[in-house]
């Protein structure tokens, strides 16, 4: 049962302690700052001094830009000795400070200085691709920084270096507000551009920047072909003259251009080509026709070819037709080309079969051997009296009134 | 009385852990459902108690699915991995199933042997096999098996009004709710109602001297004496059916199943789609249809009276769409949510014990004595013979049906897919598979990707899923139109989903992903093609999930357990008493009524008999209709279907046997023709239907009119061919096609073109790349854009332009708005445009609004599903303003621009024209985009034209495209101000790269066409290369 006695005594006096009053002297000196010194250089101790007062240690508060810390005093010989952690001074910029006591009495805030020395090179640059002809550029941001990783003081020599063709340039630039930079722009030729940058004896890495040919500038197209037949089995090749910018820089290889070609009846085909070294070559099958065409290329809303023109002769002038089989074998050929061999195999041969001069069906066959054979299925194509149109290479055959059964 | 062992049930646990625990390792993983239980099971191994799941669907909870065998699994993988649990859980259900119909039929017959006969025969029932092999529903069986252990108990309870049967059953129940929540509910229908039917009856046949003598006054009375406890044990059981996965059912209040009703086969009419009719009629039933006049004939019998409506019942819904008395039944919605398959389960589950009691006195007992006094021994051998010839037949057919009939793809090695998503923050993104079936599921398992799809879709939460009757976007192409057209959508606008890899192990889905923008990064050393999108942002670290109460959570991941170890911890000592025999029992109460098997019912004989005839006269004709439809030579639309099927499944040579023999075409000759054909037509599409009109000439010669329907990727095609066929001894066969004898000029060519690669990180580490090797977005130019309404629909079209030095791939994201700037609508360029241009290339482009563009998803979408169609409903919701944003990005692959456009006639409103492809890449499928413009050179609209055969390289293949037909375009916006490239505003980034654009500089080379509304068009060539070499 004692047990119980000693517990009410112990929380009774723990009751009683929450009341009691600690006296408290009114007049204590306020704490004055003994130290002078308000620029340091980064990295090394700091310690502020204070005029000590009646064994009080009040904290300090301190903050920087990258946060804030309470440091607790040393009492030394009448003064107290406050140790700025190593974590705020070695970062530059200010330091705020507060003395944490009654009356908050003393407040101020000291330097953090850069040491001229580099030990890394932090840089960028970009964009990495640009284009020539002096009006694109590429911007280079050096910010060199110590050996704590803190910018160097402002107005910093950094060289800018570029290597370009064949001249090396350096470029001084300061640095200001932490960073130095420069805007490189292109030159009119096209090419790779190498980038570095120095400060107190320290290096960057190499950086590379390509600088493009600009938009491209009216060119020429010529046509190379086997013959000038339209057999509709041999290619003719276009090609451009080697496209280049204003600035007469080759364009970047990939450069798309389309060969646009109207045909006798205004019909326009085209055929496209990408460029290398500048030229691009486009091909196209030949017509299976007679036709002329005139070809114009174009790099689309930036540059144009001028207007060549090709014609394609004819080979097949005429063609024999025979029917076989209750006229429902039609055989037509031989199909001769040029030099009266056998046209290649491949050549379309449309057959349109109307009755009643109305269009049934169209059949189209390719020639195999110079020769094409149309069958007429009884089951598709009823006996009766039909009218047959055979078309090829442009000509055309007709045979009214034939009569299948 | 010393019980022995019963020596039948000893040897059916034996007989099923041999015959199932081995056959498990060969079916399990090929089931439809294995895989996702393991899914599920590794989520619970990995996060016990945290119920969202954030790798399928966008996230969803596992609360949506009753958690006990995933659990087990998931613990069980704790020791030997998760296939190791699944096969272990899976050996636990096989015995639990044994026992289970041991147990129930003990019950029911009161027959030791008889209830030995029933669990050996259990073990072979094809419905079980099904489930287990086929199916591989695992709770299904765990959840049913220990209903059927219940059941005794709650006989008991019922009869002797004993507390500690009231506890033993209550606890089974409890495992049956936590195992499988369907189970339970229509269990206390078709199971425990007509249980305690029996019940009421044997109490009321106690009174009286004879069954005969119970009437329904005394029937009455005995219900009314059991009241109390009938109403206790079914108060107690709802509360554990709701209690005990009580999470679940808030889950299904607070995310009730809303989504347009996804196809069964069980909801079939079994007649019309026989394959429904067999995998989930014919192959469930089994043997059981002989046995179904005795089965009816004992369940119609007084005691077991209400068995018979139970077993009825679940046989008329087991016929799903047949008859349309199971929709009347079950009412539209439980109609279309429930799978109709688990009735028949459930009947055949309920005629184990009479199929027992069958066999026992067909073997030994009155049946035996009753047809051999009758037939003689030797019929009753061969009837023997047959029956048990028919039950392994079916056995060995209902485990062999994946191995003829696969239902997956072939087994699929996960490792190199799971590496490559470990690689290089490749899981920062979703992923989506394609093709993979239910393995899908085996895939989320092991890895900690995201995907957009899943596999279960009854928590599938996105609209665009759940508006859709698409199980899951991963087997679409046998979904149809609607299946691709859903899957498009989500191929179009991946940045909405952080859609960034899909791996896809059929080729079938490549041209879809090509012109929706996708590009192929590389193939898999398992042959899985890995395709990319590119800029798409990756998977934000913070994502949304439905949190629920922390009790919730404890509740779910300790109450599945709990239940089993209270059941077990109940009933072990039963299951000591039964097993080991350690200490006398009173013998059980429903032992007390059981049934002498001294004279077999001559008439029910005498109707098995004729029932027998009628099955077999149907199983003949059904065999025989089979033939007919499959003997490809009888008729000549016999051969056509046949050879088209050949065709569609890539079967050539049975192709070629249906070729006319005396054209002399041997197999290689004809096989060179059919492999120079490529295209969408001969390499993506999918025989959806075929229709043949025959014109007859004479007896052996027709010619046929085969129109036909092809699914695609990219569009539904109709073909329309005239074959003709001739009669051979008797035989029909086609005559060989024309082929094209185009002959290339060149044997040999050359071609120079510029290709790209880009390194992506230079130096090898895992560090955010270096910005020195982020490559600068290549700037493209908007050179116009303009909103427009054309034929009910609304779209931005316009012409984009790459002006860097670099290819680009592009993607164009169109904003619509009204005038109250409210957005309404926003989606990608699909199909029309080039989505990879040179420098300095341009293409049209045209940006559609489908569905899911739209902000009020719901109301756009049509009832009928068509992709292309969508109107915005409200006037006010009517676009005004739109806001077009543009992206390049570097890309080195499909940059094939030889193609040609080598003629052009335009007649009656129709262009023919031939492409020629001059480079040295098969072009497998090339693409026009078709541009109209007004007389004044306007742009007006887009179109597009895929060209169904495939170019070869030098060779021509000709077009014909349908110029659209009479309609203005009504122009509602051309304002420029809202475009932006990369970010930055077209304008000025372009008057920066081409200050001195010259404008309209190509309108001199429009092709002029002769239409009311369109003076002009041109066009463009895009191509998709099948296997770029």
């Amino acid at each position: 049962m004692h047990f119980k006695r000693t517990y009410t005594f112990v929380i009774g006096l723990v009751l009683l302690s929450s009341f009691a009053v600690i006296q408290s002297s009114d007049m204590t000196n306020p704490i004055q700052l003994l130290t002078t010194q308000t620029d340091y250089n980064v990295g090394y101790p700091v310690v502020l001094e204070f005029t000590a007062s009646e064994g009080e240690k009040p904290l300090l508060y301190c903050s920087n830009s990258y946060g804030s810390t309470l440091v607790s005093a040393k009492a030394k010989n009448d003064t107290l000795q406050y140790v700025i952690p190593y974590n705020m001074t070695k970062k530059i910029g200010v330091v705020n400070w507060i003395v944490l006591d009654k009356n908050k009495s003393a407040a101020g805030q000291f330097n953090i200085n850069p040491k001229a020395e580099v030990a890394t090179m932090e840089t960028y640059i970009g964009p990495p691709s640009i284009e020539a002809g002096g009006t694109d550029y590429t911007m280079l941001v050096v910010i060199p920084t110590d050996s704590l990783d803190n910018p160097v003081p402002t107005n910093t020599k950094v060289d800018a270096k570029f290597q370009f063709l064949n001249s090396e340039e350096k470029d001084a630039i300061f640095t200001k507000n932490l960073i130095s930079y420069k805007n490189i722009y292109s030159k009119k030729e096209s090419g790779r551009m190498l980038v570095s940058s120095e400060s107190l004896g320290v290096n960057s890495k190499e950086f590379t920047i390509n600088v493009w040919a600009a938009i491209p500038t009216d060119f020429k197209i010529m046509a190379k072909r086997p013959h000038n037949y339209a057999d509709g089995n041999q290619v003719t090749t276009f090609n451009t003259s080697v496209i280049k910018d204003k600035q007469n820089n080759v364009v970047s290889d990939g450069t798309f251009v389309t060969f646009f070609i109207t045909n006798g009846i205004g019909n326009i085909l085209k055929t496209t080509g990408t460029t290398i070294e500048g030229i691009a070559y486009a091909k196209i099958i030949h017509p299976d026709f007679k036709d002329n065409w005139s070809i114009k290329a174009y790099v689309d809303g930036m540059a144009e070819s001028d207007t060549i023109t090709l014609n394609y002769q004819s080979v097949i002038e005429d063609f024999e037709v025979a029917f076989a089989n209750k006229n429902r074998e039609i055989l037509v050929g031989p199909l001769q080309s040029f030099m009266k061999q056998m046209i290649p195999d491949g050549l379309h041969v449309k057959l349109l079969i109307y009755k009643d001069n109305l269009l049934v069906d169209t059949i189209t066959k390719t020639a195999f051997n110079g020769y094409v054979t149309f069958n007429l299925k009884p089951a598709i194509y009823k006996n009766g009296s039909y009218n047959f149109s055979i078309e090829t290479a442009g000509t055309h055959k007709t045979f009214n009134n034939k009569k299948l059964w | 009385m010393k019980e022995t062992s019963n020596k039948y049930l000893i040897s059916a646990i034996l007989l099923a852990l041999a015959f199932h625990g081995s056959a498990i390792f060969f079916t399990l993983e090929t089931t439809y459902d294995a895989l996702i239980h393991l899914f599920f099971a590794d989520h619970y191994a990995n996060n016990w108690f945290e119920p969202w799941n954030y790798e399928w669907y966008t996230g969803f909870t596992v609360q949506s699915y009753p958690p006990l065998v995933h659990q087990s699994i998931g613990l069980l993988s704790m020791i030997g991995g998760l296939k190791f649990g699944m096969f272990s859980v899976a050996l636990i259900a096989i015995v639990l199933f044994v026992t289970g119909t041991y147990r129930f039929s003990l019950m029911m017959t009161a027959n030791k042997t008889v209830a030995g006969y029933a669990c050996v025969l259990a073990v072979f029932s094809s419905s079980f096999v099904e489930t287990l092999h086929i199916f591989g529903q695992l709770p299904s069986i765990v959840g049913v098996s220990v209903l059927m252990h219940a059941l005794p108990e709650i006989y008991l309870w019922l009869k002797t009004g004993k507390k500690w049967y009231l506890a033993t059953s209550l606890s089974l129940i409890a495992v049956t709710v936590t195992s499988h929540h369907v189970t339970p509910i229509f269990g206390m229908v078709f199971f425990i109602f007509p249980l305690i039917g029996m019940v009421i009856m044997d109490v009321s046949r106690e009174q009286v001297n004879t069954m005969k003598e119970v009437t329904f006054k005394l029937f009455l009375n005995s219900f009314f004496k059991l009241f109390k406890r009938i109403v206790s044990f079914g108060m107690l059981s709802l509360v554990l059916i709701v209690g005990c996965i009580f999470p679940y059912w808030l889950n299904s209040k607070a995310n009730p199943i809303t989504q347009v009703p996804i196809p069964h086969g069980s909801r079939d009419n079994f007649l019309e789609i026989t394959s429904s009719g067999l995998v989930f009629f014919l192959i469930p039933w089994g043997i059981l249809l002989v046995l179904l006049p005795y089965i009816f004939y004992r369940y119609y019998s007084k005691r077991y009276l209400f068995f018979g409506l139970s077993v009825t019942i679940c046989t008329i819904l087991g016929t799903g769409g047949t008859t349309p008395v199971p929709l009347k039944m079950l009412g539209e919605t439980a109609f279309n949510i429930l799978t109709l398959d688990r009735f028949t389960l459930w009947a055949s589950i309920l005629s184990i014990p009479l199929m027992g009691e069958f066999a026992y006195r067909f073997v030994e007992g009155d049946l035996k004595e009753l047809i051999q006094s009758k037939f003689g021994a030797v019929y009753h051998r061969i009837i023997g013979g047959i029956l048990a010839g028919l039950m392994v037949f079916m056995v060995v057919f209902t485990m062999s049906l994946n191995y003829f009939r696969p239902s997956q793809p072939q087994k699929i090695k996960m490792l190199p897919i799971v590496n490559f998503l470990n690689q290089d923050d490749h899981d920062k993104w979703r992923f989506l598979t394609l093709g993979f079936g239910d393995q899908m599921a085996w895939l989320s398992a092991q890895t900690n990707a995201m995907t957009v799809d899943g596999n279960y879709h009854s928590a599938r939460r996105l609209p665009e899923l759940t508006t859709r009757p698409i199980e899951r976007l991963e087997n679409s192409k046998f979904k149809g139109v609607a299946g691709i057209g859903s899957l498009q959508q989500f191929l179009t606008t991946p940045e909405k989903y952080n859609l960034k890899y899909i791996f896809s192990n059929d080729k079938f889905y490549d041209p879809i992903l090509y012109f929706c923008g996708w590009q192929r990064l590389r193939q898999l050393e398992n042959g899985i093609m890995v395709w990319e999108r590119l800029n798409i942002p990756p998977v934000s670290s913070i994502l949304p999930k439905e949190d629920v109460a922390k009790w919730l959570k404890i509740h779910w991941g300790i109450m599945p357990f709990l239940t089993v170890l209270i059941a077990f911890i109940l009933n072990i000592q039963m299951l000591w008493v039964n097993m080991l025999k350690t200490r006398f029992k009173p013998i059980p109460e429903f032992l007390k009524f059981p049934t002498t098997y001294k004279k077999f019912n001559r008439n029910v004989l005498r109707i098995t008999h004729i029932w027998s005839i009628i099955l077999a006269i149907v199983v003949f004709y059904g065999i025989y209709l089979f033939y007919l439809k499959n003997d490809s030579q009888r008729s000549p639309e016999n051969a056509i279907i046949a050879y088209y099927d050949a065709l569609d499944f890539k079967e050539f040579e049975k192709a070629h046997s249906l070729i006319d023999p005396n054209n002399n075409i041997p197999i290689a000759q004809y096989m060179l023709e059919i492999s120079v054909t490529d295209g969408l037509l001969s390499s993506y599409a999918k025989m959806d239907a075929i229709e043949t009109e025959i014109t007859k000439f004479n007896d052996s010669t027709v010619s046929a009119k085969v129109t036909t329907q092809w699914i695609t990727p990219l569009e539904k095609i109709e073909k329309i061919d005239y074959k003709s066929l001739s009669k051979r001894k008797g035989k029909w066969y086609l005559q060989p096609d024309d082929l094209n004898n185009d002959l290339p000029p060149d044997q040999l060519y050359s071609a120079n073109a510029t290709k790209y690669y880009n390194q992506g990180r230079r130096r090898i580490t895992t560090e955010a790349t270096h910005h020195e090797d982020v490559l600068k977005q290549p700037v493209l130019e908007i050179v116009s854009a303009k909103l427009v309404h054309y034929d009910g629909s609304y779209a931005i079209i316009g012409e984009v332009q790459n002006i860097d030095n670099v290819p680009a791939d592009v993607i164009l994201k169109g904003t619509l708005y009204n005038d109250d700037n409210k957005q309404l609508a926003t989606y990608n360029a699909k199909y029309h445009v080039k989505h990879k241009l040179m420098p300095k290339e341009s293409s049209s482009f045209r940006i559609n609004f489908e569905g899911i563009a739209w902000s009020k998803t719901q109301d756009s979408i049509p009832d009928t599903f068509n992709p292309d169609e969508f109107t915005p409903v409200e006037f006010e919701e009517q676009p005004t303003k739109f806001n077009l944003q543009a992206a390049g990005n570097v890309s080195g692959s499909d940059l094939y621009k030889n193609v040609v456009l080598s003629a052009i006639t335009i007649k009656d409103s129709i262009i023919h024209g031939n492409l020629f492809n001059s480079g040295i890449q098969e072009i497998t499928i090339p693409q026009l985009l078709i541009t109209y413009y007004d007389a004044n050179k306007n742009m007006v609209w887009v179109d597009h034209l895929f060209v169904k055969e495939g170019v070869r390289q030098q060779r021509k293949q000709d077009f014909e495209y349908q110029i659209l037909k009479d309609g203005k375009v009504k122009i509602i916006n051309s304002d420029m101000k809202n475009i932006f490239v990369n970010g930055l505003p077209n304008d000025a980034i372009a008057d920066k790269v081409v200050p001195n654009r010259i404008e309209n500089h190509s309108d001199a080379q429009l092709q002029k066409i002769d239409h009311p509304d369109f003076s002009y068009i041109k066009i463009e060539i895009n191509t998709y290369i099948g296997s770029p070499n």
